[in-house]
């Protein structure tokens, strides 16, 4: 019941199309096209680590990347980026350091808007932000709800034995 | 038995050792507005240029909790974001089992609500004040037309939610990257301590946490809570004087957590 519950905020939150989120007039349309870059990754290559600066939003043209987190020697799989999806909205709108390492799984692209091309963007269309700052709620939305899938299987009962989990 | 409080009396805390709520003490001075707000500086949000500034002023209210109070609850519709301007908010969230989990403290600066208002979904937590707090009470749309106008204030709300999303990651690597309850707790402690001692050596903080809250922050029971920092002390890891843990072997905790 609670995993239904769950999957149906799921759904209520899932990415927009990406057609919709980059919506914007000609002049911003041309200047984010101007500036994205094309980069091409082989299987195991690293696009950015865990802490290191944000360069911009990322946007998956091809190929299977995996977001990881790590600490000391412990990794943990958060999931996968596939083509179509919107990288690291957290860290380019917000502090511009990356939260979690993305590596590529099979050989593919990434299109990288640089960050100085966004915040031109932002200025020239102020509802762009708008929508990736709503996307971007949408992502913490959906993180609440995986981390609660999670939770809901770790957590102990209160007044069980004292023994560490 | 906890003894009520006035708004503004000051702030309950905890005697760590025991559990036990302690007397009341350090009194805030609430602001009377945003613009005459001495703290707004220090504020992550509040910290915006005058025009910005004189608008944001203009709208919600201001409104003052007592301990205990719940701002809002899991599943509510989300009508209002909330900037907190005194005072300290737990924010957790409930399995249907009646599990808690205790995800983060929230202070002075902090936004709540703005996720589920900016996705317009139901709230995904609870949010209930664990001392005395003054909250500034936007209304959604208001608060999404102050963003539409503002390109700080959106930049700043980015900034909110980029940590609201990192608190949600700090959840579940806490849980899932450490493999025992000595470990989650350890790394809790480190977190408020890093967090309190703001680039200075010694690794202090108080809090204003019961063993209970404490355990439902790091995912197991009250009664290893009490039994772990019992360790910690015996081993001189840490040091608990009243409400105050200070932690003099960072290293020996650090290790817990891989």
């Amino acid at each position: 019941m609670e995993c239904e519950a769950i999957s149906g905020r799921m759904d209520a939150v899932a990415a927009r199309p990406l057609a919709d989120l980059l919506e914007c007039p000609p002049a911003t349309g041309n200047l984010l096209n101007g500036s994205a870059q094309c980069i091409d990754f082989d299987g195991g290559e690293i696009v950015f680590r865990q802490s290191g600066t944000c360069r911009g939003l990322y946007l998956v043209v091809s190929g299977l990347f995996q977001r990881r987190t790590e600490r000391l020697e412990t990794r943990l799989t958060l999931g996968p980026a596939r083509a179509g999806d919107l990288v690291e909205l957290s860290a380019a709108l917000g502090d511009g350091h990356h939260t979690y390492t993305l590596s590529a799984q099979t050989p593919g692209s990434m299109l990288l808007l640089p960050m100085e091309a966004l915040n031109q963007a932002f200025q020239s269309y102020p509802p762009l932000r708008m929508r990736l700052l709503e996307e971007l709620a949408r992502e913490v939305s959906r993180a609440y709800n995986t981390c609660r899938l999670n939770r809901t299987l770790r957590v102990r009962p209160h007044g069980s034995s004292a023994t560490p989990a | 038995m906890i003894p009520a409080l006035t708004p503004w009396a000051g702030t309950l805390y905890f005697n760590l050792t025991s559990g036990e709520p302690m007397a009341a003490f350090h009194s805030h001075h609430p602001p009377e507005d945003c613009i005459n707000c001495e703290h707004r500086h220090l504020r992550m949000f509040c910290n915006l240029t005058p025009e910005a500034l004189r608008d944001y002023d203009g709208i919600g209210i201001m409104m003052s909790h007592a301990r205990g109070a719940k701002l809002f609850s899991e599943g509510d519709p989300a009508r209002n974001v909330f900037v907190i301007c005194f005072g300290q908010v737990k924010i957790s969230s409930t399995s249907r089992d009646g599990k808690t989990m205790i995800l983060k403290i929230a202070g002075p600066g902090d936004v709540m609500g703005l996720s589920a208002v900016l996705a317009n979904v139901p709230h995904e937590v609870t949010a209930e004040a664990i001392e005395p707090c003054q909250v500034k009470t936007v209304r959604k749309q208001e608060f999404v037309d102050f963003l539409g106008r503002h390109g700080i204030a959106s930049m700043h709300a980015a900034q909110s939610l980029s940590g609201e999303y990192l608190t949600v990651f700090h959840d579940a690597k806490r849980l899932a990257l450490s493999g025992s309850a000595a470990g989650r707790l350890a790394r809790l402690l480190l977190d408020w301590g890093r967090a309190s001692a703001n680039g200075k050596p010694e690794i202090r903080f108080t809090m204003a946490l019961t063993h209970e809250e404490i355990a439902n922050m790091a995912g197991t029971s009250r009664e290893t809570v009490t039994r772990l920092l019992n360790q910690f002390r015996r081993d001189q890891w840490i040091t608990i004087k009243g409400s105050s843990l200070t932690i003099v072997k960072p290293d020996q905790l650090e290790r817990l957590t891989a």
